[in-house]
This record gives C-alpha cells, sequence and structure tokens, in this order.
C-alpha cells in the first residue's frame, strides 16, 4: 500500500514536472556568435542538385547559395545572373536573356552554356528528376521528359557565352516568376560530371554561383553552415557572413534552444505556438499553401447542387479552427486562393485575393442561420427533402489532421439529417483515395509551385488530374483559358480573367476553402529583413543583423 | 564452438532472405507512390516516372532485380535523399543513434544488475522497496519524458549540459541517460527475482556453512547465477536500443536512424525500408547469437549444441 502511494506521488511529480517543461523558465542565455544567424528548419538537405530536389529546404539551401537567372527582391523580381528583367519577344515565345559577368565559387565564369546544360539535364529522363514536368511549355520539353524527342531539342540555346535565349511552345505569362525557382538554376557542367551520382549529395562535390557557400555539408546532417561566397557578383549588399541551419523536430526543443539563445529563429507548433502567442518576438508567416473541402460530385450527386456545397461552407466557424484547433500561424481562407502571393500588376499594393474579397466573403464566413436555409433550399431543389445524409470525411492521420476532422465534423454536423463519418489514414492513402476518387469529402491541401493565383485556379478545372471531386463550370473553364491563351500577353486582361474566374469557384464554392497554411516563429529582434519571398523562399541575401 | 556458429549463421542467410521476401510482397502493397510530389504528378507524368524508376515492370520482376543487386551488395538509392546510397544513409545515420544506445545499455545493464542485486540481498527491507521503486518508476516513464525533464533540468535550467544538437560527446550524455532507465529497471526487476531465487538455493547454505562472508557468497555464487535471465532480456534489448530512438533523437536533436525507418514507411521509401530491415534483421540475429553463446560463458551446464552436460 504505501509502495503504492509513493508510486502514485512520484509519478505525479514527473507528470507536472514533464508539463512544465516547455512552458519557460530561466536559462542562462550564452552570446550569440558574431555576425551569425543561426535558424531552425525542421528538416535536412534531401539533395543539393537543383534537377532532383523537391523540397523546401532544399530549395532554400539552394536559393542561399546558387544564383539564378532573377531573383526575388520582396514582393519584386530584380536580375539575378541576367542582367535585367526582360519582356517577351515573338508573341511572348522567345525570352533572350544577357548575362551578367559572373563567377562560380571554383573560379569559372557562369555562362549560358551552364542554364542549357542544367535544364537540359533537368528534362533528360536519364535524370529521373520528380520535377521534370516544371518544364513544361518550354518548347519540347514534355516529349523529351517522355522520351519521345532528344535531349537537345529542349527550346535552350546559348547564342553566345553571355546570351541565352528561350523558346516556349505557348506563352507563359508567369515565366519571370517561375525562373526564381531553385528547378532553373544553373550548374557547372565540368562539376556536374566530374561527381556523376554523388553530385548534390555533400558540399564537397557542389560550386556555387549565389551569395552563400555551403560548407561543411555531408549528406543526412542536422546541422549544416553556409559562409558569405566573396565571389558572387552582388557581395557588397550581402551583410551577413554566416548562416548556421540546425534541424529540430521537437517544438519544446526548439523553444528550449531560443530561450537560451541558441537560435534565432524557430518554428512552433502545437502547443508551443498556442502559448507563446502574445510574446514580443511571435511572428506567423504565410505559406503558398491553402487547405480545402474537395466533395466528390461522382459519388454523392447531392455535392452538384451549389446551395449545398454553400451550406457546408458556412458552417465552419475558420476563425476558431485556425486559432483553438491549429493555432500554428495558419489563417482563415476565404478563397483557396493564397494571399501574399500575387498582386495585380497594375498595383503592386494589391493582393490578388482581396480584390475578389466580395464574392469570397459570401459564402467562406460563419453563418450557421443562414447554412441551414440554404441547405434545406438544397434538398428541395435536388428532391431529397427530409431526407438523412451520411457522408464520410477522408483526411490524413497525423495528430493535427485528425482535430481538424473532429472539429469540422461537429461543425458540418449542424446541418439537420447530415451525419459526417471520419476516415483519417495515412497520406500516401488519402493522396491513392482521392485519386481514384474513392472518398465522399476529402480535407487536401495544395502547395504552389509558382507563385501565381493560375497554378490553384488550373487544378479545378474540368479535366485537371487535380479536381477529383469533378466541380465544373463552363465559364470557370473558358476563363481560365482564356487568361492562358488570347489574354496571356496582356497582364491586366489575364489578371481580370483570373479575378473572374475565382469569383465564380468562390460563388459556386467548387471547392471549400478553410485556411491558408502559416508558420509561427520566434524571430530575435537582431535578425532583421528576414523576408519571405512570394515563392516560398527566403532572401537570405537581404539579411540584417542588428547590433 | 566453431560449426554451431556456421550453422548459426546459415540459418541467418536463410532467415534474411526469408525477411527480404516477406518485406518486399508487404511493402509493394502499401498504397501511393515513393514520389515526394506524387500529387502534383498528373496520370501521364506518374507513369512516365514510374517508367524510369523500373516501378511499372511485374513485382515478381522487381523482386528479382532487387535481390540480384543486394547480392552484389547495392541496396539501392534512398528517395527520400535523393542518389544518396542507402548503405551509406544506413552507416552516417546509424553511428549517433549507437554511440547513445551503447552508452545507455552499458549504464542501465551495470546499473540494474547492481540494483536487482542489492535489492535481492536486502529483500523485504526499505532497501529492497526502494530499488523495486526505482525499477517500477524505470518502466512506467517512457523514455521521452524522462528526456524531456532531464533536457528542462540538467540543460535549460541548470545549464551543466546542451539542450540539444549533436555537437560532441557531451551533448550524447542526456539522450544516453534518458534510453538507459528502461534496461536499468528491466534488468534490475530480473536480476532480482533470480537472485532471491539463487540465494534459495542448497549450495548457497553450503558457501554460508563454509564459513564465507555474505559478500563472498553473493559475488562468487549468486551473481554469475543469477545472470541467465538477465542475458535472455539484454540480447533483443540491445537490439532495439541501438536501432535508435525515435522520439528521444527528435527530443535531442540526433541525426540518427531512429527516425529513417518510420519516415522511410511513410514515404514509400522502398530501398530504405528494405534496407533498414535488413540490418535491423541481422542485427536481431547477432545479438541472439551473443546471448547464446554468453550462455555457454556463464553456465557451462550449457552445452551449444544443444546437449546437456554431465
Amino acid at each position: 500500500m504505501k509502495v503504492k502511494k509513493l508510486l502514485l506521488i512520484g509519478a505525479t511529480m514527473l507528470a507536472s514536472t514533464s508539463m512544465l517543461a516547455g512552458c519557460g523558465g530561466h536559462s542562462s542565455e550564452s552570446k550569440a556568435p558574431d555576425n551569425t544567424a543561426r535558424i531552425m528548419v525542421k528538416d535536412v538537405i534531401a539533395t543539393m542538385d537543383s534537377s532532383l530536389n523537391t523540397d523546401v529546404i532544399g530549395a532554400q539551401a539552394a536559393t542561399n547559395t546558387m544564383e539564378g537567372l532573377y531573383r526575388y527582391k520582396g514582393k519584386t523580381i530584380e536580375p539575378g545572373i541576367a542582367e535585367k528583367v526582360v519582356k517577351p519577344t515573338n508573341n511572348g515565345l522567345t525570352y533572350t536573356f544577357h548575362l551578367r559577368d559572373a563567377k562560380w565559387s571554383n573560379g569559372d565564369p557562369v555562362t549560358a552554356d551552364d542554364f542549357v546544360f542544367a535544364w537540359r539535364r533537368t528534362v533528360d529522363p536519364k535524370t529521373k528528376s520528380q520535377y521534370a514536368y516544371i518544364y513544361e511549355g518550354i518548347a519540347n520539353a514534355a516529349k523529351i521528359t517522355a522520351g519521345k524527342k532528344p535531349v537537345d531539342s529542349l527550346g535552350v540555346k546559348a547564342l553566345d557565352k553571355h546570351t541565352l535565349q528561350v523558346t516556349l511552345e505557348k506563352p507563359i505569362p508567369y515565366f519571370s516568376k517561375l525562373i526564381t525557382a531553385s528547378f532553373y538554376f544553373p550548374q557547372n557542367q565540368k562539376v556536374v560530371e566530374k561527381w556523376g551520382k554523388k553530385y548534390g549529395t555533400n558540399s564537397k562535390t557542389l560550386v556555387f554561383d549565389g551569395p552563400y557557400k555551403l560548407v561543411n555539408w555531408d549528406g543526412p546532417d542536422n546541422t549544416w553552415n553556409e559562409v558569405k561566397n566573396n565571389d558572387y557578383w552582388d557581395a557588397k549588399d550581402v551583410k551577413v557572413k554566416k548562416l548556421q541551419y540546425q534541424v529540430v523536430k521537437d517544438p519544446t526543443t526548439a523553444l528550449n534552444l531560443y530561450q537560451s539563445n541558441k537560435l534565432d529563429d524557430v518554428i512552433l507548433t502545437g502547443d508551443n505556438a498556442k502559448q507563446m502567442r502574445s510574446n514580443k518576438d511571435y511572428v506567423t508567416r504565410p505559406m503558398n499553401s491553402t487547405f480545402y473541402l474537395n466533395m466528390n460530385q461522382k459519388r454523392q450527386p447531392l455535392f452538384k447542387n451549389a446551395n449545398i456545397r454553400r451550406a457546408l461552407s458556412l458552417t465552419i466557424n475558420r476563425a476558431q479552427l485556425t486559432k483553438k484547433v491549429l493555432g500554428d500561424g495558419s489563417k482563415p481562407a476565404s478563397t483557396f486562393i493564397p494571399r501574399n502571393m500575387s498582386y495585380d500588376p497594375a498595383d503592386k499594393s494589391k493582393d490578388f485575393v482581396d480584390e475578389s474579397a466580395a464574392s469570397a466573403n459570401k459564402y467562406a464566413k460563419y453563418d450557421v442561420t443562414e447554412a441551414k436555409r440554404l441547405w434545406k433550399q438544397g434538398l428541395k431543389e435536388t428532391g431529397n427533402t427530409g431526407k438523412k445524409f451520411n457522408f464520410v470525411l477522408l483526411g490524413d492521420d497525423t495528430d493535427t489532421a485528425k482535430k481538424q476532422a473532429e472539429f469540422l465534423q461537429n461543425e458540418i454536423e449542424k446541418l439537420p439529417g447530415l451525419k459526417l463519418t471520419l476516415n483519417n489514414v495515412p497520406f500516401k492513402s488519402r493522396l491513392s483515395r482521392s485519386a481514384s476518387g474513392d472518398f465522399d469529402i476529402v480535407a487536401m491541401a495544395w502547395n504552389a509551385d509558382f507563385p501565381d493565383p493560375i497554378n490553384f485556379l488550373t487544378l479545378m478545372t474540368k479535366n485537371a488530374s487535380y479536381n477529383f471531386g469533378k466541380w465544373s463550370n463552363a465559364k470557370y473553364d473558358s476563363l481560365v483559358n482564356r487568361s492562358m491563351q488570347e489574354d496571356a500577353n496582356n497582364p491586366s486582361k489575364r489578371w481580370q480573367d483570373m479575378e473572374a474566374a475565382q469569383n465564380i469557384i468562390n460563388d459556386q464554392q467548387g471547392v471549400v476553402p478553410l485556411y491558408q497554411v502559416g508558420e509561427a516563429h520566434l524571430t530575435k529582434s537582431r535578425i532583421s529583413d528576414y523576408i519571405l519571398s512570394p515563392n516560398g523562399s527566403y532572401n537570405m541575401a537581404l539579411l540584417r543583423l542588428n547590433k | 564452438m566453431g560449426k554451431y556458429i556456421l550453422k548459426r549463421i546459415g540459418y541467418m542467410v536463410l532467415t534474411l532472405f526469408i525477411v527480404a521476401s516477406i518485406t518486399f510482397f508487404m511493402m509493394k502493397l502499401m498504397p501511393g507512390t515513393p514520389f515526394s510530389n506524387q500529387e502534383k504528378l498528373s496520370a501521364a507524368q506518374l507513369k512516365i516516372m514510374n517508367d524510369q524508376y523500373g516501378l511499372n515492370k511485374p513485382i515478381w520482376q522487381q523482386y528479382i532485380i532487387y535481390l540480384a543487386n543486394m547480392l552484389h551488395g547495392d541496396f539501392g538509392t534512398s528517395f527520400q535523399f535523393n542518389n544518396q546510397p542507402v548503405l551509406q544513409l544506413i552507416i552516417s545515420r546509424l553511428k549517433p543513434s549507437m554511440l547513445i544506445g551503447a552508452q545507455a545499455m552499458i549504464i542501465g545493464s551495470i546499473l540494474g544488475i547492481l540494483l536487482g542485486a542489492i535489492a535481492a540481498v536486502n529483500k523485504n527491507n526499505w532497501i529492497d522497496s526502494l530499488a523495486t521503486f526505482v525499477s517500477i518508476v524505470g518502466i512506467s516513464i517512457p523514455s521521452f519524458v524522462l528526456g524531456v525533464i532531464l533536457q528542462f533540468f540538467l540543460a535549460f535550467k541548470w545549464n551543466l549540459f546542451p539542450i540539444a544538437l549533436w555537437d560532441g560527446w557531451k551533448s550524447s550524455i542526456l539522450p544516453s541517460l534518458a534510453l538507459a532507465v528502461s534496461p536499468l529497471a528491466q534488468t534490475a526487476r530480473f536480476m532480482r527475482t533470480e537472485m532471491v531465487d539463487v540465494l534459495n538455493s542448497d549450495y548457497i547454505e553450503l558457501s554460508k556453512a563454509k564459513g564465507n562472508s555474505r559478500w563472498q557468497t553473493v559475488v562468487k555464487h549468486t551473481l554469475r547465477n543469477s545472470l541467465i535471465p538477465v542475458i535472455t532480456i539484454l540480447g533483443p534489448l540491445t537490439a532495439n536500443i541501438l536501432t535508435g530512438s525515435l522520439v528521444v533523437e527528435n527530443i535531442f536533436s540526433i541525426p540518427g536512424i531512429g527516425e529513417q525507418f518510420v519516415k522511410s514507411i511513410m514515404t514509400n521509401d522502398y530501398p530504405t525500408i528494405m534496407g533498414l530491415t535488413m540490418f535491423y534483421s541481422l542485427l536481431f540475429m547477432i545479438m541472439l547469437l551473443i546471448t547464446d553463446i554468453l550462455y555457454s560463458i556463464i553456465d557451462p551446464r550449457i552445452r551449444l549444441t544443444g546437449k546437456e552436460g554431465n
């Protein structure tokens, strides 16, 4: 009995201590090293080969150490290795870039051939790049990847050492945005061929033409350093000498490291993010990614009715979902296109999302009374008055996704006669089942490949492979197509087409937007100009450290 | 002995072959593809990717190719770490896991044996109760909870150790301590139970009658004879701990192997799943062999050929 009591007391004490851990406290702060920014990342660099990389960590490391034709500075695209941002000729089909005098870190000049080599290598089926499709639209790219055309038929040519010409199959209005991404960086042919399969697996196999150089990195390391590249063409504008990246997967550990001054910027998740919301260093950064509900019209014809879809949307209290359930810096979304990603070509201060606010806020708000009215009306229109429905909500099986599903179940079941059963499965299963139409409603997300609304809008056109719910609207399709074809070379008309398309999908609730994914950070005041570009990478050349 | 070990190695090869075959076919039943951007690929693009990686071939063909490559020492390249050979990945991520695992086993088993012995010798008094309490707490508290507590007090509050990160031997101490609790508690429990039995044996009475002190009796006759069940659990436990603990490694940001296995399954990284399964199986079997050899060293009555001594 005594032992039992002791055990109970002991266990209780230990449990409460573990709860305490992470609730802050005092630790002796260490001094930050001079001219070094110490940043937490969620995962390791999988590869530094820009033809093979598929994730944001690799893209960030590449953006820090390599330079493509253009680079984002804030919201603006600025020239990188190209001397200036060029306008296309030949009805938007030809881009001719003049390259500046830039050097690789081994002293070789960066030439047009380095771009030709890298781009051909990415589309070459032998490279097995998972992102080769991002080149589709450049002459012959898709055919080369499918093995139907030779690699040297790709629409990219070195006219001379410093002139690069790109030929497109059809105008790509967002081409300038596209080539800021790491998939379009140049590669030093000599170095790539020297290392063969080992290229990009450790820092010895790499040369750099960007603001920083990656040093002492070996494959799946949890930590890596990037030091200022004095050979970078714009080195005078790079003020921070060293970037120290550290993989931390546990949010409590991240917080402890931050509070003892071992890191300058950390990402918080879960309860830690909720707890630190009032901290002066707390900041949220929006990602180019939205979560939304996709309803399967093929399996549940009821979803063909717009009022039914609108009713579903109106039952969801998005503010509560993001604040109470997620609490990780995500923000309610009124449309399935993310904010802070694309701006009106005529007025950079106008966000694409804000310009269609009227249609967005009509149904993507919280109004249960209106939801019930529309539900009733929808049932009447489809001849289902008084019937009961039981739908299955498919989602991921992470803790957050489960909580989110429970919340949605609670909200949506406010509609009379509707029961929602939850089915949380591993991510890969969710993908397979979504793609094969094996679902009623699925909670899913899209991360932008490039920062343009069209990347999202095309998902919901009639024959798009990602349109799992099979929503379709002829007017929407024609607007999206017009923006890509006849209005492709007219930025303002194209913009209007996309806005109009967005108004349609908002009004019809083709998908029910939930929230824009955000990241909650703690960032020390010694760091400034730590700016997330619209393409999802930080431009670390702009980073400054305050004394 | 040599003959016995050779026979065991033969069995190991056979077992590995069976494990590889079952894992391969089960793995292929998992939904999805190993491509991290699978959701972004259209059906046509997905077909091209599958063709490029040979994933459209019939399963039996893929199986033959895999076995043939494996026999040449080629475990393929990881999908998560593009172009990184699986073998190299395992080796590089295994070092930290092995280090903290080995330290945890050494600390845990030595302290556990001592604790169990002390408890048995002091059966039914307060020392025994305290030792039992420690081992029950050790079994009840998961290593990751202890990890968080150790990190908070010893590193964050009192600054005695690094909070996390992998920077020299000092940063391996806290994770090793967190991991050591489970082997410590289990060893102590087994040791105590067995030793209490042994202490009641006739030969112990004889030893006492010969005028040996209690200490001499314990060290000479009791300890060694009580180790058999302890060794039985230590084998699999070692294999388990050496392969890394996902949660403890995450808490202390250690670049270990613990997480790779789970991640490879979540992402359908076929070559890594196979490589790690084979490695874990091999390690487990080696530990079992070592356990059997240790039996015969500790208790000469146990013959490895299976025949009983006289």
